[in-house]
């Protein structure tokens, strides 16, 4: 979680096209490979479930083609690393964190509307709770990395400013 | 079914992860010797796929045929996709990537146990 993470520079160039360290390298390199795992595992579960049984449990599949949704985007614009593609990532991260937490509240307060399980019931029980833990590291990610291109507060940030990002 | 290639599997992808990440914890980038170690992996998987290709020919069928398709497809791809995504990043990264393909592939063997339980672990 703290590593003394080893960026390919600093960086300090006000306005630049995304630099060579791209948030596809380094710690985004395994991000985005979780990610892309479970925007397989997500679509193709919910793929299946919706044609083959959709009629058991309708919310829970409709939520788990949601997430896969959110997860290929996410996949995608990690990937991606332009400065539209970071925004629309920090927002489907966001949707993935706010999703986890309401539908792992939803089907513990409610688990007659999931007679089948979703990614993001339970919290992401299922999975190992990678679902819950995902997008906590990929906001971090998004805002270290922002913060360490100076795009986070204007400029003239130093070293210190990346030690902070813990507060997300 | 016969146990033996699942609980290999399961053992490999656990060696091969602890390896990976003990690259990772360590610093140090992509080498030979975890080439090697997906490519048995992707060897032992290959196997299962014959293996489970076979029964399915035998007249055999799990509930969830389409589901069990979808592993048969998906899982020989973890290793080379691992292998492609982690030898783009000269980091301790790179490792990390493939720590997680051997995760993955020990977690499919229990997935494959429950979409069809003849396949044993």
């Amino acid at each position: 979680m703290s590593e003394p993470a080893a960026w390919p520079e600093p960086a300090a160039s006000p306005e630049p096209a995304p630099p060579p360290g791209s948030t596809r390298t380094g710690p985004g390199r395994l991000l985005i490979a979780v990610y892309a795992l479970f925007a397989l595992a997500a679509s193709a579960r919910a793929g299946v479930q919706i044609a083959t049984k959709f009629g058991d449990a309708p919310v829970a599949y409709l939520l788990s083609a949601f997430a896969g949704v959110v997860y290929i985007l996410a996949t995608i614009t990690l990937a991606n690393g332009s400065r539209t593609a970071r925004r629309i990532a920090v927002l489907a991260c966001s949707i993935e964190l706010v999703g986890v937490l309401a539908v792992g509240t939803w089907s513990v307060a409610d688990p007659a509307t999931f007679p089948d399980a979703t990614v993001w019931s339970g919290y992401g029980s299922g999975y190992g709770y990678v679902p819950l833990v995902l997008p906590v590291f990929g906001l971090l990610w998004l805002r270290r990395w922002a913060t360490a291109h100076g795009e986070v507060g204007g400029t003239g940030q130093g070293a210190e400013d990346v030690s902070a990002d813990g507060r997300t | 079914m016969n146990s033996v290639v699942p609980a290999t599997i399961i053992v490999a992808g656990l060696v091969l992860a602890g390896y990976a990440g003990l690259a990772t914890a360590r610093n140090r980038r992509m080498g030979v010797d975890l080439l090697v170690g997906l490519g048995v992996l992707e060897v032992l998987l290959l196997v299962l796929v014959g293996v489970i290709v076979a029964k399915l020919a035998s007249g055999a069928r799990p509930a969830g045929l389409p589901t069990l398709i979808g592993y048969l497809i998906a899982m020989p791809v973890v290793p080379l996709a691992a292998g492609l995504w982690g030898l783009m990043e000269r980091t301790r990264w790179g490792p990390a990537v493939i720590a997680v393909a051997g995760l993955v592939a020990a977690v499919l063997m229990v997935r494959l146990h429950q979409i069809w339980p003849v396949i044993h672990v």
